[in-house]
């Protein structure tokens, strides 16, 4: 028998065994481990469900995509994937041939004979899009296509029968697909880049249906080892197409990238590290302490941490401590933050009465005069995002970088003055619903534009929070014209301002992405008029005039633009993003080789 | 004790017992569903894409049952909990019971020490502060439980994450992760967690269990016993717990679902750990039915077992429970 004293010993040997540096797994370890952060977690894998950024991220690493964006190419630039070259578009840009690689399979998996992955071909492409067409699959991407593609709608309506043929998308052999559009589509390509139009086996879907969604067979740079509620573990796929690295290629400006040193990844194969380490850490304080504990290699610094990260704001520049042994990049959202009106709700948007119509207008610009841009950018995005008049950022081509600021400069007399002239006062106001889910920053955020109205007369009792649950019963009371002020955001799905202009196309109207159902004629031609033009001088002066027709009709409360840091281990070799290469870029991050590693 | 004394008394209180839980977990699962159907999170929108039309609104609906009667659905879920066959996450699409049995043990384990640390040292300092009623070790220790009990769990968490597992601290243990393979792994993970619980329960407990000893301490047949010159450790141990072991029964047999389920999310949300907590709480951010189903049953259940195992234990330390 143990005395007591003894079991005291053994108590503390216990606790202290525990210390210090992490147990052996027993077994052994890759020889080059990569781990990353994310501020969210992905639902589904299945790439017709890869809706989110976090699930994109991890899809395009474990299925293949016929094209993808440049790894370093600042703007974006497509390149092909899959796809051995860059589409052949007909003259009136309606049919497009696409030629796949050869030689590219499947992971293996019981889904297919013997268990042995088979080759990708035409036909799996022409699948993985019918299926955002086919109910049974809950897909979240058949938007990118809809009216898009001749007979794909057409195939749904009559029963999503996979033994029909659509005449507009199909394998004419092995390794080349036809397109056909129903009207020209110039963002067809930027679509192809997406999780969404990942390529997936029929078989596969067919074994594991629904579980699918956790069960991916693909045939990306990566394959799922595991994955729970905080971390996807993926290792290499050691069956991926050897294609060597070419910095030139991918977009390479030394003068601007030379830092990085990526130029040692010349000539070898992606990808580079053994295993990919993908933490889902929603936390701000867990995802800074694990990052300060070099638990991870990168992060994207919580706001909360900007004054330890930084030492200067004008322009940014990272604080001393960490200049030493972490990569910085202050990178501007290609997306933005903005409160639309409901224009369906007679309260604040049209009116059936002319007279009120007006009055309903001019409120509206009165609001968008009594707003304070530069204290929002202040208070919950450290000053540092990039408020721009209406809803062209500053992170795309088509901004105007010497247009006027008025839209979004504070003018309280002219807001007042617009609330007089219409006979609006604090006593025939209308009470208005503003909406968000619940959160404190959220709550936050109202308070502060309910102290902004309240400075030009709105009764703080007419300004009424909603409060939602989940962002799901959010968006489903707005879609359902239930709340009259929307505080909402949109990332961009591609680098393509069309993204963007189509939020307040009529057609698009609630529960569609015009959450304002916004419906104006002239706006609506122009954006017909312009959806068949590339980006070009011409396409730009069109959304110019279009996003001033928003501006006139005091739509919206818009933008910011966040500005996001990033923070990444110097050791990592890479480039990161979280936009547009998203995912892409994790095959190309290199890490030192273990040995070498202190 | 005899067959036939347990067929008189132990039986049927037992089979009484499994009745009532039958009925709690019927009125349980029914009151909860409904809350589920009617108030809870609708998933539709989330699993959307952008520019849906009606058709595409009603599609989703349909796959997720939403419009089924009311009645079928629950009959349905009763049906799953009854077969286990609690169907797929909507969010993952993967196996709730895979989901289930993967994280619920890692939440066991995760909470385990902390729980019964907690109740252990916490018995232990409400003897000591009953004891010494009044004087300074009693006002040290309530004083110190105050604080525990006042200083948020986040503060603690976050605050022991920068002390133990930083360079900033003694850098000593991970911030995150759950490699659990052996005993050492398994002390490197829990430990830290364990502490936070630990500080965060201690107070509570202390300060409940001190009451309960309290009470009984002022007894007359302790006083007797004082008076017999009975030991200070023989009191406490053999007379005053022993008596008090109905509160005390009931504290911690009410804890242990709670605990399992939903006390860990903290915890699992700020290390990192892949517990049920966690996945309890994404559930219902996200309005994943299928998974919510399948928790508020799980801990219906644990609490009708605990309700169970509590009143047997009842009639263990006091036959007069069974009898009455």
């Amino acid at each position: 028998m143990l005395k007591k004293n003894q079991y005291a010993i053994l108590l503390v040997l216990l606790i202290v065994g525990g210390c210090g540096e992490p147990p052996a797994t027993g077994g052994s370890a890759p020889a080059k481990i990569y781990k990353h952060a994310m501020d969210g977690a992905p639902g589904s894998l299945d790439p017709a469900q890869a809706a989110s950024i976090y699930a994109n991220f991890l899809v395009v690493n474990l299925y293949d995509t016929l094209y993808r964006y440049k790894y370093l190419a600042r703007p974006y630039e497509l390149t092909p994937n899959l796809a051995t070259a860059m589409p052949e578009v007909s003259a009136d840009g309606l049919h497009l041939t696409i030629r796949i690689r050869e030689g590219v399979y499947f992971n293996d998996d019981p889904a297919f004979k013997d268990g042995i992955g088979r080759e990708v071909t035409a036909q799996d492409f022409v699948y993985s899009i019918k299926r955002h067409f086919d109910p049974d699959t809950r897909a979240q991407g058949a938007w990118l296509w809809q009216q898009k593609i001749e007979g794909l709608d057409q195939w749904k309506a009559e029963g999503s029968d996979h033994a029909q043929v659509v005449s507009g998308l199909r394998a004419v052999d092995d390794f080349t697909i036809q397109i056909t559009l129903t009207r020209p589509f110039p963002q067809l390509v930027h679509t192809l880049t997406q999780g969404y139009a990942a390529i997936v086996a029929r078989e596969a879907v067919e074994k594991y249906g629904q579980a699918l969604s956790s069960h991916p067979v693909g045939s990306g740079p990566f394959r799922l080892l595991s994955r729970d509620s905080i971390r996807a573990v993926l290792t290499k796929n050691p069956e991926f197409r050897a294609e060597a690295f070419n910095l030139e290629a991918e977009g390479y400006d030394p003068e601007t990238q030379g830092e990085l040193g990526l130029a040692v990844l010349q000539n070898k194969v992606p990808p580079f590290v053994d295993q990919l380490e993908i933490e889902f850490i929603t936390e701000d304080a867990a995802r800074w302490n694990a990052f300060s504990a070099n638990e991870i290699h990168f992060i994207k610094v919580p706001v909360s941490q900007f004054d330890t990260v930084l030492s200067q704001r004008d322009p940014l520049r990272l604080s001393p401590r960490f200049d030493g042994a972490y990569h910085f990049e202050a990178w501007p959202e290609t997306g933005f933050i903005y409160l639309n009106f409901n224009m369906a709700d007679e309260r604040i948007g049209y009116h059936s009465d002319p007279l009120q119509n007006q009055r309903n207008h001019a409120l509206r610009c009165a609001m968008i005069k009594a707003f304070d841009w530069k204290k929002r950018n202040e208070i919950f995005f450290y000053g540092i995002g990039q408020v721009f008049p209406g809803i062209i950022p500053t992170a795309v081509t088509e901004y105007d970088a010497g247009g006027s600021d008025a839209y979004i400069h504070r003018d309280l007399r002219a807001a007042s003055e617009f609330l007089s002239a219409n006979g609006w006062n604090s006593e025939n106001l209308p009470v208005l619903d503003y909406g968000f889910p619940n959160s404190v920053t959220e709550r936050q955020i109202f308070e502060q534009f309910r102290s902004f109205m309240m400075d030009i007369g709105y009764p703080a009792d007419k300004i009424r929070p909603q409060i939602f649950a989940t962002y799901g019963d959010y968006q489903r009371a707005y879609s359902q014209g239930k709340v009259t002020l929307i505080n909402t955001s949109w990332t961009m799905d591609y680098p393509d301002m069309e993204n963007i202009m189509q939020l307040y196309y009529g057609p698009n109207a609630a529960p569609g992405s015009n959450s304002a159902s916004y419906r104006n004629p002239a706006y609506d031609r122009l954006y017909e008029a312009s959806s068949a033009l590339h980006e070009s001088p011409q396409r730009t002066q069109i959304y110019r005039e279009m996003n001033q027709l928003l501006m006139d009709d005091c739509v919206s409360i818009s933008g910011i633009s966040r500005t996001l840091l990033f923070l990444w281990d110097k050791k990592a070799i890479m480039k990161p993003d979280r936009s547009f290469v998203g995912g892409y870029f994790m095959r190309f991050v290199d890490l030192p080789e273990p040995s070498a590693t202190p | 004790m005899t067959n036939t004394h347990i067929a008189a008394t132990g039986l049927p209180f037992i089979v009484r017992r499994f009745l009532h839980g039958v009925s709690l977990m019927l009125g349980v699962t029914f009151v909860s569903f409904l809350l589920m159907v009617y108030f809870g999170p609708d998933k539709t929108y989330e699993l959307l894409g952008k520019n849906p039309t009606s058709t595409q609104i009603s599609e989703v609906r349909h796959t997720l049952g939403y419009d089924q009667p009311f009645l079928l659905r629950y009959g349905n879920y009763l049906k799953e909990l009854l077969t286990l066959d609690l169907g797929l996450s909507d969010s993952t699409g993967e196996e709730v019971k895979s989901i289930l049995t993967r994280t619920l043990p890692i939440s066991i384990a995760l909470v385990l020490p902390g729980f019964v640390l907690g109740n252990i040292i916490g018995l232990l300092l409400g003897m000591l502060a009953a004891w010494y009623r009044g004087r300074w070790l009693d006002k040290l220790l309530m004083s110190a439980s105050v604080v525990g009990m006042s200083v948020s769990f986040l503060i603690i968490i976050i605050g022991l994450q920068i002390l133990l597992c930083t360079p900033y601290g003694l850098n000593l243990f991970p911030v995150r992760g759950w490699q659990v393979h052996d005993l050492p792994s398994y002390l490197y993970y829990v430990t830290v967690p364990t502490l936070a619980l630990l500080l965060v329960t201690l107070g509570y407990n202390t300060r409940f269990y001190r009451a309960v000893m309290v009470e009984e301490i002022d007894r007359e047949h302790i006083l007797t016993l004082k008076a017999y010159g009975t030991s200070p450790v023989e009191l406490l141990f053999k007379h005053v717990l022993k008596n008090s072991l109905i509160p005390v029964i009931t504290r911690i047999m009410f804890s242990v679902p709670f605990v399992l389920v939903s006390g860990s999310l903290l915890l699992e949300s700020y290390f990192g750990i892949p517990g049920i907590g966690l996945v309890t709480f994404n559930a219902i951010t996200s309005g994943d039915q299928p998974i919510l189903k399948a928790v508020v049953g799980l801990t219906g259940l644990l609490f009708v077992l605990a309700l169970m195992l509590t009143d047997i234990l009842y009639s263990a330390v006091d036959p007069r429970v069974t009898r009455q």
